[in-house]
């Protein structure tokens, strides 16, 4: 359950609902908590975490 | 312990104005032998076991010879036996615990995020801005993390004059009065462990799942192909970032580096099955499956001021139907590196004089471009025997001017073919397959070895002075069958926990960890953590049942069967605390996990992924390794002198070299004299 109420347009609550179900997710709230998260590690940590793979990826020993 | 401030260098564009602050008390009997000769052959991965059947067959003369007059032995590894931190024992004669290199790949204990274990990068420091352009006032650097005193550091200051070509866990290279040559850890010009570039216009499936490499698309217009060379970041020129607008008003623009690049032109004529390239001053014909000599690439940083210099190889795979051409990781350029990678500093470009340009990355054989299916099988094989031949000019060079004190010499041939043609050799391995050539590959990569054993052996005997030959190999090696998911398993049996179960297997680097629930999670290749209160960012484990914890994991660990062969995969299970001394705290790792005959870690769990499956087939070509219980993948220890201990280890070999020009090792190594 979401701590605070957020507004958000219906129609993109309906797809929401309509891709969280294609998508196998257990609610519509996991689903968009699972996007959030995803866009905020975009913005917060994606370039370290890039970095960090691709540097290490180089090693043989991982893929 | 000697601790030793470690040599801090600056990242690429920074002028290299940080110096190398070294006090070392002296030690030891300053009258060494100097006029003593030691020559000392490093040969990575090379196996006992199959040294002993390739002599067994005649297939290896020389080793034979050696071993009949002087001695061989099986040579103790370090639990991990892993290169970084086998050799690091042997440059220091300490264990792990006193060289702190206990696997490739150490964690952050606040976050778990897995850092490089040989250097670390530094942030930049302060800089001042002029429009777009950046001038440093203080750079961010490169440090290196090994720890204690390099034992060719002793031996100058006891006036023995020390040659060192391509030491592993040598970059940054000690400050040193002799010359030395970076090994293992040199990193490409892109700060990377080797990316190499492939341009197509065919894009491959794995395109964007390509790790040790790029792909960068073409288009053949006119009988033309552009392309780019994309070097670092150039730090002397910055921009907003891209993303600058998802980012609300008030918070600080941020800014990013733009990639150094220089492009080069193609010209193909399809009927000869050859193309023209043209890069910056430079222009050379290739036919299909030809590779160019070193080409030298000048990045432009500061107009007609600042430049950075790189080298690299082309080869022109095919040019129809499809364009494909490979070019090598970009190289620091031996000629005019932009990094240290000799003392002394032109020592490097003086080599480059002599033989030409050369691969100065740590490990230059192309397992990725194989592993990745840009190369074939003998594609690879070709790539590694030009490594091979390079390394055997340098060899050449070195003995020219080579007259008394010490020369170690390092190989990576055998380590690198044996990860990558294990299952040509190996009837049972999963995915093997026969080859005329690679079949026989690892024989040859042993029987190419012998031949640099004969070498030395002539040379020693044209002198009439008594010369210490001492032939060593870091650890042995064993076929990869299964990959174990160590995470995943830690998962299973209720040590660590998802915050989100569907997501299994989706996230790196711990992303999906509730580490409000975990007790243990495992980093690296054999390094398993404790989630312990105090030492990690979320520790949970009260240092009251720290034991306990480790008690639970070594019994479950011993317990772990694969059903799929009925095999138990773990067969030893080693406490560090226990086992060395001095071993940090904060970053050693609380279990290394003993892997038995046939298994390693998986591909995934090394950066912390949790896949579903826990045991997997291997089904790469890297298929050999050495990760595993350090007793069953023994190195190699010959001289042409009697080893007189039994079970010599690397540092025993530390002590061993020392000895021979009476120089008396530091109290921190505890290995002893090897020879008679």
């Amino acid at each position: 359950m979401f701590g605070s109420k957020v507004k958000i347009d219906k129609a993109l609550l309906e797809k929401a609902t309509k891709y969280s179900q294609i998508a196998g997710y257990s609610s519509t709230e996991e689903f968009i908590n699972n996007a959030l998260e995803k866009e905020i590690a975009k913005l917060e940590g994606a370039d370290s975490e890039d970095e960090i793979k691709k540097r290490l990826k180089g090693l043989g020993y991982i893929s | 312990m000697i601790v030793r401030q470690a040599r801090v260098i600056p990242i690429v564009l920074v002028v290299m104005t940080l110096g190398t602050l070294l006090v070392r008390p002296l030690t030891g009997p300053i009258e060494a032998q100097s006029d003593r000769r030691v020559i000392v052959l490093g040969i990575d991965g090379m196996d006992y076991r199959l040294l002993s059947q390739f002599i067994a067959e005649g297939r290896l003369p020389n080793f034979e010879r050696l071993a009949s007059a002087g001695s061989l032995s099986p040579l103790e590894t370090t639990m991990p036996p892993l290169s970084p931190v086998a050799w690091s024992t042997f440059i220091t004669g300490m264990d792990p615990g006193g060289h702190g290199i206990y696997d490739f790949l150490h964690r952050d204990p606040l976050t778990a995020e897995p850092l490089e274990s040989i250097y670390q990068v530094s942030p930049p420091g302060r800089s001042f801005s002029l429009g777009s352009w950046v001038v440093p006032l203080s750079g961010g650097g490169v440090v290196a993390q090994r720890k204690g005193t390099a034992f060719w550091e002793l031996l100058e200051d006891a006036g023995v004059d020390t040659t060192v070509f391509r030491m592993p866990v040598n970059f940054p290279p000690v400050e040193s009065s002799g010359r030395s040559f970076s090994g293992m850890g040199t990193p490409d010009i892109l700060g990377t462990h080797g990316t190499f570039t492939f341009y197509t216009d065919y894009p491959p499936d794995n395109m964007n799942d390509l790790t040790g490499g790029t792909v960068q698309l073409v288009d053949v217009v006119d009988n033309h192909v552009s392309g780019r060379l994309t070097g670092p970041p150039n730090t002397f020129r910055r921009f907003p970032r891209n993303d600058a607008l998802l980012r609300p008003a008030t918070t600080e623009v941020e800014y990013e580096n733009p990639d150094l690049t220089v492009d080069f032109s193609v010209h193909v004529d399809v009927e000869a099955g050859a193309a023209k390239f043209i890069v910056q001053d430079t222009e050379f014909i290739l036919n299909e499956g030809e590779w160019s000599d070193w080409i030298s690439v000048n990045f432009e940083a500061v107009p007609f001021l600042i430049h950075v210099g790189a080298s690299a190889r082309f080869y022109l795979q095919d040019i129809s139907p499809d364009f494909k051409l490979y070019v090598t990781p970009l190289q620091i350029d031996p000629a005019k590196p932009v990094l240290p990678v000799s003392t002394p500093d032109d020592w490097s470009a003086e080599i480059t004089d002599s033989i030409g340009r050369f691969y100065t990355q740590e490990l230059p054989e192309d397992t990725k471009a194989y592993q990745e299916g840009i190369f074939s099988g003998r594609e690879f094989w070709e790539q590694s025997q030009f490594v091979y031949r390079e390394q055997r000019l340098a060899l050449d060079h070195m003995l020219e001017s080579f007259d008394d004190g010490l020369l170690f010499f390092y190989f990576s041939s055998v380590d690198q073919g044996a990860h990558m043609l294990f299952h040509y050799m190996d009837p049972d391995h999963p995915i093997h397959e026969e080859d005329e050539l690679l079949s026989t590959g690892i024989r040859t990569l042993y029987e190419e070895m012998d031949g640099v054993l004969g070498q030395l052996l002539e040379f020693i005997e044209q002198d009439d002075r008594e010369t210490t030959l001492m032939v060593m190999s870091d650890h042995g090696f064993s076929p990869f069958y299964w990959g174990v998911n160590l995470n995943s398993w830690l998962l299973e049996k209720g040590y660590a926990t998802l915050r989100d179960p569907s997501r299994q297997g989706q996230t790196p680097l711990f992303l999906n960890v509730d580490w409000e629930r975990t007790t243990a999670y495992a980093v690296g290749l054999q390094g398993l953590y404790v989630n312990l209160q105090g030492r990690e960012g979320h520790g949970i484990v009260p240092p009251s049942e720290y034991e306990q914890v480790l008690d639970r994991l070594e019994t479950d660990l011993l317990a772990m069967r694969d059903e799929r062969t009925g095999q138990s995969p773990v067969r030893l299970v080693f406490r560090p605390r226990d086992e060395w001394q001095g071993a940090d705290p904060a970053t050693a790792p609380d279990i290394i996990v003993g892997y038995d005959w046939g298994y390693r870690t998986s591909w995934d769990s090394p950066l912390g992924q949790f896949p579903r499956d826990i045991f997997v087939d291997n089904d790469e070509t890297w298929s050999g390794d050495h990760s595993i219980d350090y007793r069953l993948v023994p190195g190699v220890f010959l001289s042409n002198r009697q080893i007189m201990i039994d079970n010599p280890t690397l540092s025993d070999l530390t002590v061993t070299v020392l000895e021979e020009f009476g120089v008396a090792p530091l109290p921190e190594m505890i290995g002893k004299d090897a020879l008679e």
